[in-house]
């Protein structure tokens, strides 16, 4: 398309027809533009604005203060314990996931008896509502009559029912288990995606020059995988620093705030505790760090391109 | 043993546990929603005395249809919002040129990574002074919004794989940008558009944290707010037929998903390795 050439024409019709043309594009981007920026640009200022503000527990603003809600989260010792819990909540899930998702993926590549099959199991947690997930799970772990531990019981593995959710050393473990379970079928997509992008021909090569099945794995695979496991955990890292869902439908941060991650915290502190001011500057704490994850990953792929 | 037994060996001994623990809930789901309420609350197995009508007692029990009809309207305006809204921004990143095209795609990439929950108290005052709160409408306008930025990218990342010359073909011919849209591109993209319906429904489908906030009264319930409001906070809580109504507002959204996964996933593969 070459639409830069419309301007040379003289006559004033064929000048605003060009200008017509040109505005097409803004046109068609403007009503997914405009939707977008009011419901996520606006609540953003909303935020920020209130973040720096003395405010009641409906939201309005007495008067500014600075960054005294970010201070008082800064003497919060449950604020500084969640930040330290989402840490290993993050790198628990999303770690986790990484190291099933590869071996997974891997295996699926290959042709065996019941393939299909397979692969259906490992993507329905996709197609399943965390929250649905979480409830069924709730159900599951119930100290007295849920079915985990009359199956672990059955089993001969533990001899006396486990309240699992009633302390966070079981509870907490069990929720990054499941977070695991139901991050696995994304990443494993993004990772048969990645593997049907190298070519048969490369493994050929390298078997007629003698080179082992583990060889090939370590020298042709991974290496060709690994722009893929970076988008995987990348996304993952985002998706499961919000993942709000199964920590409150499984324990609701309890007990005594002891599963909480910032998610959590953020909405007890917005509406159970009515913190409107201090539940703000969690909020701008996690965009600022959801901001530098994804500068990061900017940074990493502009490299990866660079170099290739 | 040839080769392909030895993979099948290795490939289930991998995937086998891995499988019991995701079959492990719906198996838990369909075992406790046959069980008459004298057995719930027994730790053992199998229901002694099956009950099918579980699912039709659950129905009025768990106040399903209200919330059903309510998921329904929900996700369905919000998906055709959002793809409305989407094709021709995906179209014009696809196919024109233009000044602020970058920008435009990091403005989706920012919208993509804030996610509804670090928003939610935004949200909730942007939804209040609006006088939305509790309206199904607000819940419609927001999860377009968050699915745009998924949406356009998912349907530019197809548009692209569409030869142009198709439509340069119809121009010589002498059919207007329109038509030549109309009735060369839009046949072809429609898969790519049916996909992207699926994927933006089912997020819509399953949301959880901006319904539990902007939602305040039963009538307004999606199912996943109603089935997670009969188990906070209740002292009894009926669980047959609360996994009753979960295994009914899972099955039929798995099984279009599963049909459809592997049309995602070639979606996703030409995206991301373009």
């Amino acid at each position: 398309m070459n639409e830069g050439t419309a301007h040379s024409a003289a006559g004033p019709a064929q000048r605003s027809a060009a200008r017509r043309r040109h505005a097409v594009p803004y046109l068609l981007i403007a009503p997914a533009l405009v939707l977008a920026a009011v419901i996520v640009l606006w609540p953003l200022t909303v935020i920020g604005n209130i973040s720096l503000h003395d405010v009641n527990r409906f939201g309005q603003l007495r008067g500014f203060s600075g960054l005294a809600n970010f201070a008082e989260l800064w003497r919060d010792p449950d604020f500084i314990a969640t930040l330290w819990r989402t840490l290993i909540w993050t790198i628990g899930v999303v770690g986790g996931t990484l190291i099933l998702s590869v071996p997974v993926a891997l295996v699926l590549n290959r042709d065996f008896h019941g393939r299909a099959l397979a692969r259906v199991i490992i993507m329905l947690p996709w197609s399943v509502s965390v929250t649905m997930t979480a409830v069924v799970w709730r159900w599951a772990l119930n100290g007295e009559s849920g079915m985990l531990n009359s199956a672990l019981r059955a089993g001969g593995i533990t001899e006396s029912n486990i309240v699992w959710l009633s302390s966070a050393a079981t509870a907490f473990p069990i929720q990054i288990g499941i977070g695991i379970l139901v991050s696995i079928p994304f990443t494993v997509t993004v990772f048969l995606a990645g593997l049907s992008s190298v070519p048969e021909d490369i493994y050929e090569a390298a078997s007629i020059e003698g080179a082992s099945s583990w060889q090939q794995l370590r020298t042709i695979t991974l290496p060709m995988l690994r722009p893929f496991m970076t988008l995987a955990v990348v996304l993952n890292v985002i998706y499961v620093f919000n993942s709000f869902p199964i920590i409150w439908v499984l324990t609701q941060g309890g007990p005594a705030n002891s599963t909480d991650i910032l998610v959590t915290y953020l909405y007890k502190l917005a509406f159970r505790f009515g913190q409107m001011g201090q539940a703000a500057a969690v909020s701008i704490i996690m965009f600022a760090i959801l901001l530098a994850i994804t500068l990061l990953y900017v940074r990493l792929v502009t490299k990866t391109e660079a170099k290739s | 043993m040839n080769t392909k037994m030895r993979h099948t060996l290795i490939a289930w001994a991998l995937i086998g546990p891995i499988a019991v623990v995701i079959l492990f809930p719906f198996a838990v789901m369909l075992i406790t929603a046959l069980k008459p309420a004298d057995e719930v609350l027994q730790p053992h197995w199998w229901p002694r005395n099956p009950q099918w009508g579980n699912f039709i007692a659950m129905w009025k029990a768990t106040n399903f249809g209200p919330a059903l009809l309510n998921s329904l309207l929900v996700s369905g305006f919000s998906t055709a919002l959002a793809v409305a809204v989407s094709v021709p921004a995906a179209y014009a990143l696809a196919r024109m040129p233009f000044r602020g095209k970058g920008a435009f795609r990091q403005f989706l990439l920012i919208s993509q990574m804030l996610s509804p929950i670090v928003l939610v108290l935004g949200l909730f005052q942007l939804v209040a002074s609006l006088g939305l709160l509790d309206s199904k409408l607000s819940i419609v306008l927001v999860y377009a919004a968050f699915a745009i930025a998924f949406a356009t990218w998912l349907l530019q990342s197809y548009f692209s794989t569409i030869p142009r010359d198709l439509e340069e073909a119809a121009w010589i011919e002498g059919a207007s940008r329109t038509t030549a849209i109309r009735t060369v591109f839009l046949p072809l993209a429609l898969p790519a558009i049916a996909v992207t319906c699926i994927f933006t429904f089912v997020q819509a489908w399953n949301e959880f944290v901006l319904a539990l906030t902007l939602l305040r009264s039963q009538e307004s319930y999606t199912l996943p707010i109603q089935i997670f409001s009969l188990v906070a906070g209740r002292y009894t809580i009926e669980w047959n037929y609360v996994m009753a109504a979960a295994l009914v507002a899972t099955v039929p959204v798995a099984i279009v998903f599963a049909i459809m996964q592997r049309h995602l996933v070639r979606g996703l593969a030409s995206g991301a390795v373009k």
